[in-house]
């Protein structure tokens, strides 16, 4: 049986490209599957061409493939560009009436712009009936299209469910009719636990939710945008506070005051952005103000390509902000560590009353992925945010907000309570928050503030999880975040390698990591950028040095099969 | 008016001004240059029932944070922002401020500014702020009087206080404020907001600085808009239940 199906449609902006694949990935998991999604789409809002692929398989799914299963295409310019993706038996749904694929494939000649006169329908539900066409030849049925329709539809009124209703009916009915030897046999309807269908910007929204924040703060920028979006939008029933500032200097800024008066507190942006927040995070670490950064990377420098997706901000986050400081950096590798390691981030800023830094990038934060909806709920039933030493009240009144510590960490009273005041002080300070410039003073505080990173790597760091058999595995994988799906997509096909997959990224300790490195093995480095960023970090973090690399860097993620592709000729 | 130290939100600029962080009591956040009003508006929104006090030179306000103060002022937070207008930059030894007389010759412009000096007041007026005052520091009672009035004011309040600076700019001496202000008439009336512009107009570029409430009105604050914040302060509010309903969204 073949455990993996790609379906992939494509199209000129403005067909509905984005929403017509969500709705067949949502389809796909309440048939029982898991799915992993991926779009692309130029920084236009009109004209240009839109894609949108689901992988579907029984199993977990961390990436997609490269052989199209399905290809379904809106326009002309979605075979030419997708068909060296296409294989003998690939299926191809076009309009006859506007072009005639070439090639030996499983030719579906789908009359989408007829059914649109005939019903009379906008231009815009082309989409659904190459969605119901779809859905017929996966042998689903059109139930759950058709509540989507009326949960999207219904307020603009009966007519506009209907008239969906119907095209997608249409185009259903007509491969039952014409191509059911066509119809795939591998992946029937079955029971599975209920599924959310989140991407990694999603994700990290219900997990600020489920973590208490109260304040999320951000400027537009793309790839992160959407965080905004869905906090917002939910604003009202959490009781968050979404605000858009006039700039991410403000952003950053507004969230430390807001953290700092006991709130947690949340900003995010993209490389551009983060760039103008620097200053605060240098700030929020002198403050020791918990404040956690989502940064969701896209190919840089400068304005590079907004749309697309590259891992080349490790070491620009790792080392943001002037001066020596304690700050963490978490990088989730799929859709579920995004949401635990967002609500870890929560607990952790508090507990080190520091910046951490929550990784993802375009792969991660636009692509969706099936997730078990029990497993989430039950998770934020059961958390309790963990504010360390985060206290409204204090006994006595000899409060000091910065006092030495073994571990570092001050008691910090949430300002307003009766009786007491302090300052907390982008200056250098004495215990008690004055501004001071003596030499001794100095090395209190700053040896205090960076005793924070000994205790978080003695009870917080996270070891790198290995997959596969380590012991057993000729070929290491070394890598970080977002690359973790398609390297485990690739390991299915390789029998002797194993993957370790870091996501607390910064800091590392070199006595917790050399074990993972014996001698013998063939470790191979990947990541989604020019310079192998993080084999530079673990090289100056810890001495270990990967020496080979596998590296991409033209905005697009990895594909298991360029993983293979690379590791099998050099097996021979 | 009956504070405590505990009882205000204090963030403080970078400059001479904001070396208050050290003498003045409070709950007080000593942050970045220019970035006094982002921050003190993090304040509020975290607990709106605490008046908030950002406390800046003419430099943080009118200069590097300048983006900061428009946008505060057309979303009526608030909060009181104490500028302390000296026309140069005293903590870094004499450089031109943003409010400088044109010609003004400093260490950064030893031929003499060229731009003409930023009018904050019809800048304030004109971008929304709903409260907005001049004072001297010669002239305590008043200044005093005006701080009070400010803190008090409902809404987004800016209050400009002419001083000397007497390291760093000799052109701005306390004989050249006594000469160049002078007090408001009686009669004048703050809630008229084209009698209010005329009043200022003119006043930087002829260096006729009044003194008093300049413009005063009432509209409702940022957090007036935040049904979040109708019941309880965010610091204080219950934590979030509706996870589960959200989930049913993502099916």
């Amino acid at each position: 049986m073949n455990k993996k199906f790609l379906w992939k449609i494509g199209g000129e902006a403005g067909f509905g490209i984005m929403t017509v694949g969500l709705n067949f990935s949502k389809i796909a998991a309440h048939s029982g599957y898991h799915i992993f999604d991926y779009t692309e789409y130029p920084s236009l809002i009109r004209g240009g061409h839109n894609t949108y692929e689901v992988l579907v398989s029984p199993d977990i799914v961390g990436a997609s493939k490269k052989t199209i299963d399905l290809l379904v295409c809106l326009n002309k310019d979605t075979f030419e560009l997708d068909k060296e993706r296409l294989a003998r038996d690939s299926m191809v749904i076009y309009d006859g009436d506007e072009f005639a694929p070439e090639g030996n494939y499983q030719l579906i000649s789908l009359p989408l712009r007829a059914i649109l006169k005939e019903e009379e329908a906008k231009e815009i539900m082309l989409n659904n009936i190459a969605l119901g066409a779809s859905l017929a030849l996966m042998d689903w049925d059109l139930k759950y299209l058709e509540e989507i329709f009326i949960e999207a539809f219904s307020k603009k009124g009966n007519d506009i469910v209907e008239v969906n209703k119907k095209v997608a009916r249409r185009g259903f009915d007509y491969i039952k009719k014409n191509y059911s030897e066509l119809i795939v046999k591998d992946f029937p309807i079955r029971q599975a636990e209920t599924k959310v269908v989140l991407t990694g910007n999603e994700s990290f929204s219900l997990g600020s939710i489920a973590a208490d924040c109260g304040l999320y703060c951000a400027y537009p920028m793309t790839p992160a945008s959407s965080v905004q979006t869905v906090l917002a939008n939910y604003a009202e029933k959490t009781g968050m506070v979404v605000r858009h500032s006039e700039d991410e200097i403000a952003v950053i800024n507004t969230a430390i005051g807001s953290s700092w008066a006991g709130v947690r507190s949340a900003v995010g942006t993209s490389g551009g952005g983060f760039a103008l927040m620097v200053e605060g995070i240098s700030l929020a670490g002198m403050l020791e103000t918990p404040l956690v950064i989502f940064l969701s990377q896209r190919p840089a420098p400068a304005t590079g390509m907004p749309t697309w997706t590259e891992q080349g901000d490790l070491l620009f986050a790792v080392n943001a902000g002037h001066g020596d400081f304690p700050k963490i950096v978490l990088a989730p590798g799929d859709v579920q560590e995004m949401f635990e390691l967002t609500v870890k981030a929560f607990d952790l800023a508090d507990i080190y009353q520091t910046p951490v830094i929550v990784l993802s990038d375009k792969f991660l934060s636009e692509s969706h992925q099936s997730l078990d909806l029990q497993k989430i709920s039950d998770f934020s039933k059961n958390y309790k945010p963990n504010r360390g030493k985060i206290v409204a009240q204090v006994q006595g009144q000899t409060y000091q907000r910065y006092q030495v510590t073994d571990d570092g960490i001050s008691p910090m009273l949430i300002p307003g309570a009766k009786g007491i005041f302090y300052q907390s002080n982008s200056y250098e300070h004495l215990e008690n928050g004055y501004t001071t410039e003596a030499a001794d003073e100095r090395i209190k505080q700053a040896d205090k503030r960076n005793r924070k990173l000994e205790t978080y790597l003695k009870k917080d760091f996270q070891k790198p999880e290995i997959y596969g058999d380590f012991n057993k595995s000729e070929i290491v994988f070394i890598s970080w975040g977002s690359n973790k799906g398609p390297i485990l997509e690739a390991m299915k096909e390789l029998e002797n390698a194993s993957l370790i997959h870091f996501t607390h990224v910064y800091p590392l300790d070199q006595g917790i990591l050399i074990p993972f490195f014996p001698e013998g093995k063939r470790y191979i480095l990947v990541e989604n950028n020019q310079t192998g960023q993080f084999g530079r970090l673990l090289r100056g973090e810890t001495g270990i040095e990967i020496k080979e690399k596998l590296l991409k860097y033209d905005g697009r993620s990895f594909w298991p099969e360029e993983i293979i592709k690379y590791v099998k000729p050099r097996r021979i | 008016m009956g504070f405590d130290p505990s009882s205000v939100f204090l963030t403080f600029d970078i400059g001479c001004s904001s070396n208050m962080g050290d003498f003045l009591n409070g709950y007080a956040l000593h942050g970045l240059h220019g970035r006094a009003i982002p921050t003190a508006i993090g304040m509020k929104l975290a607990n709106h029932k605490m008046p908030v006090i950002a406390v800046m030179g003419d430099g943080g306000c009118y200069g590097e944070g300048g983006n900061h103060l428009l946008h505060a002022c057309r979303g009526n937070h608030d909060i009181t922002v104490l500028v302390f207008d000296n026309g140069v930059y005293g903590l870094t030894t004499g450089q031109v401020a943003p409010t400088a007389k044109k010609g003004f010759k400093s260490k950064s412009t030893p031929a003499g500014v060229i731009e003409t000096p930023i009018n904050p007041l019809s800048l304030t007026i004109s971008q929304g702020a709903t409260f907005v005052a001049q004072g001297f520091a010669g002239n305590q009672s008043q200044l005093a009087e005006l701080i009070g009035k400010g803190i008090a004011h409902k809404g987004f309040s800016l209050i400009n206080i002419l001083q000397p600076c007497v390291s760093f700019n000799p052109t701005r001496s306390f004989d050249y404020y006594k000469e160049k202000t002078y007090l408001l008439p009686e009669s004048y009336n703050a809630g008229d907001f084209r009698k209010a512009l005329d009043e200022v107009e003119e006043s930087v570029l002829q260096e006729k600085f009044p003194l008093g409430v300049i413009y005063e009105t009432e509209k409702p604050v940022f957090t007036d808009g935040l049904i979040q914040l109708a019941d309880k302060t965010l610091v204080d509010k219950s934590p979030i239940t509706h996870l589960e309903s959200i989930l049913q969204d993502f099916k």
